[in-house]
């Protein structure tokens, strides 16, 4: 059997299958959310390749007629906009370069300057890292928060923490750039789990699952309301051992995935981690005792559809 | 400037002052990546995962990931604390100020902390550098031997492990206290006593004192304020008390959340009964700060009303604090009511103590005077 999902069986996780556990108990009508998907084999990737694939998977999204459309009702000219990348792996599990490039120049594309679209992550030694150079580019800027936080915490429900200022102040619509991973506590670490990486005390927050802590987090302002896409390299995902990079748990997973919902994104994220998991005879995350339980808070806190079954998977 | 900024400066203008640390390089580069040190207190599990075994949260790391303290990495399945030796701040103070009452009066204790904290106090008066990670605030490197030397050099008889919370750089307070010992500095602990046995247990030995602060004697109070527990810093006071180490306690009285009579009247009879009455207990005034700002100071009647209660409890050593000027900072003898030793604020400006007892009726007090 290939380790690759086959179209046929990505289509099967859109939602065919039944509502996971923690959405059982709460589950209610919300609306169904889009995830674009656009198939991106590792082999061969190229520029070319990333940026149709991104554009693919955009329009699958938005329903834009095309992937500059879609980028321009989701971004204004003035907007600074900061696109949030998930490094911590390394360059074995963070997106590709070439993908973030293609994002930017759909924003340079757009309209926006150079100088309003700033590609960042936690420090300059992940950025490194992952194959981000920091500093000006063609298309964006890269930056790394550093120790570069507000200097007083906010407080979301259960959390309080300082935030970075590139996403407090600096930017005025964000964008999550994750990857497809298992994670230790918080079950996956997709677009959602992303954000930990703008708060100064993450560590406080991987309790019980990182329930509500995450959802806390999600149901802040700066991230409810800046939040406009997300975005995650699937080209290779990992399903166990995260989320530090694990070359013996990822597959050749070769998709792009995008969605404008907080938390859809996330939710299909899960399914197919949980279905190569089922593959490779692992247990679920449900029966490994992590499952994304935040995702259901979230979902019952209005702010998005992270309920599985209520996805709707468009393209690959 | 930022007020983080402005600490780690003060921080780094002080230690200036202390003899040979003038020299000490306190930054923060943009990216420092902290080489660290095998921590002590942890076992492998599998899938290159740890457990933590310093603290009551027996925190299971993933590979590449931090405890909940964040001061201690998991990499590749070998736990490192990223703090030893890596104070953000060094200090002289006096050690009223930790506060010990019956140790030394009027010495003082070259203190010093790391970043981290085991445990999320909404009321932390600290938070500046407790809720931080090493890598985010200034910090310099200094060895537990160059410590203990600029210790017994600036003329202070004590090292104080204090500020943020000392369990998350125990290795670091175990080395410093072995050093100090050898050079005749003892090593005292301002901790939340939120500790697993068997840590505390293996430093006790090389300690001289620890206070620690009872946040509450409500365990709700400690999962919903604190993100700790109580039973294990119960437990811990009591390992203490029985290893013989001198212990006062401190209670920070926040107006409507810990202070009611009953939950005074219960802590002020389980240190009497579990301790004993002789170990002094100060009850602290509370001001807001960090994620406890939407109440006011404790009121000073609420303060002097926990004191008359530890009092009829039949605790013998009763103090009030941050309350400069306030009469219950002093200490009177439990016999006789003679005046022994007359503090304000963090001065003392009088001791009649002598070899330990009181001049008038003779009575021994407890501590440690010399």
């Amino acid at each position: 059997m290939s380790p690759q999902l086959t179209r046929r069986e990505l289509a099967q996780l859109a939602g065919v299958a039944a509502l996971a556990a923690p959405f059982s108990r709460h589950a209610h009508a919300a609306p169904r959310a889009r995830v674009g998907l656009a198939a991106l084999p590792a082999e061969g990737l190229t520029p070319a390749s990333a940026r149709a694939a991104l554009e693919k998977a955009l329009v699958g999204a938005t329903n834009a007629t095309s992937a500059a459309a879609a980028v321009r009702a989701l971004f204004k000219p003035t907007d600074t906009v900061g696109i949030k990348l998930n490094c911590l792996a390394g360059r074995g599990m963070s997106p590709r370069p070439e993908l973030v490039e293609a994002l930017a120049t759909l924003l340079g594309n757009a309209g926006l300057a150079r100088h309003r679209i700033i590609v960042f992550e936690r420090s300059t030694r992940e950025l490194r890292r992952a194959g981000f150079l920091p500093g000006d580019h063609d298309t964006y800027r890269c930056l790394a928060i550093d120790n570069d936080y507000d200097a007083e915490p906010s407080t979301s429900g259960s959390i309080g923490s300082c935030f970075a200022r590139l996403a407090s102040t600096t930017c005025t619509a964000l964008v999550s750039f994750g990857v497809v991973k298992d994670h230790d506590l918080a079950g996956i670490s997709a677009g959602a789990k992303n954000w930990y990486g703008i708060i100064h005390n993450p560590n406080k927050y991987h309790d019980s699952n990182c329930d509500p802590y995450l959802a806390d987090l999600l149901r802040h302002p700066l991230v409810r309301d800046k939040v406009r896409l997300t975005i995650l390299d699937g080209v290779t995902a990992q399903c166990h051992g995260g989320p530090a990079y694990r070359p013996d748990a990822t597959w050749p997973l070769g998709v792009v995935a995008a969605s404008t919902d907080l938390l859809a994104a996330d939710a299909w994220a899960w399914r197919v981690i949980d279905a190569e998991r089922t593959r490779r005879r692992l247990p679920t995350l449900a029966a490994a005792g992590r499952p994304p339980r935040w995702l259901a808070t979230a979902h019952q806190y209005g702010l998005g559809v992270g309920d599985p079954s209520q996805v709707e998977i468009v393209g690959a | 400037m930022r007020r983080r900024q402005f600490l780690a400066a003060a921080a780094a203008s002080l230690l200036a002052g202390v003899p040979r640390l003038a020299s000490a390089q306190w930054s923060r580069p943009p990216d420092r990546h902290i080489e660290g040190r095998e921590a002590s207190w942890y076992r492998q599990l599998p899938d290159r995962r740890v457990e933590c075994q310093l603290c009551p949260r027996a925190c299971q790391v993933a590979d590449q990931e931090r405890g909940g303290c964040g001061v201690r990495e998991n990499r590749g399945g070998v736990y490192y604390t990223l703090v030893h030796s890596l104070p953000c701040t060094v200090h002289l103070d006096p050690i009223e100020k930790k506060p010990f009452f019956h140790l030394l009066p009027g010495a003082r204790a070259l203190s010093w902390a790391t970043a981290g904290c085991n445990v999320e106090c909404k009321f932390c008066q600290n938070w500046e550098i407790s809720q931080f990670r090493p890598e985010q605030v200034a910090s310099t490197w200094l060895p537990p031997e160059e410590l203990a030397r600029q210790a017994r050099n600036a003329g202070a008889r004590l090292l104080s492990a204090t500020y943020s919370e000392p369990v998350v750089f125990w290795e670091y307070v175990r080395d410093t206290a072995r050093a100090g010992r050898a050079l005749g500095v003892r090593t005292t602990v301002v901790s939340n006593g939120y500790i697993a046995e068997a840590p505390l247990k293996e430093v006790l030995p090389h300690l001289a004192a620890v206070k620690v602060d009872l946040k509450s004697f409500r365990d709700s109070f400690y999962r919903q304020v604190v993100r700790g527990e109580l039973k294990p810093v119960l437990r811990a006071l009591e390992v203490i008390r029985a290893a013989g180490v001198w212990l006062e306690i401190v209670v920070l009285l926040i107006p409507t959340l810990n202070d009611s009579e009953e939950e005074i009247r219960d802590l002020a009879r389980w240190v009497r009964g579990n301790l004993g009455a002789e170990v002094p207990l100060h009850f602290s005034r509370f001001h807001p700060t960090y994620r406890l700002t939407n109440l006011p100071p404790t009121p000073v009647a609420t303060l002097e009303r926990a004191h008359a209660i530890a009092r009829a409890e039949g605790l013998e050593f009763v103090y009030l604090g941050n309350l400069p000027g306030h009469l219950a900072a002093n200490t009177l003898c439990p016999s006789c009511g003679q005046l022994l030793i007359q503090r304000v604020g963090f001065t003392v400006r009088e001791n009649r103590l002598r070899r330990g007892a009181c001049p008038a009726c003779s009575r021994t007090i407890p501590g440690i005077w010399s």
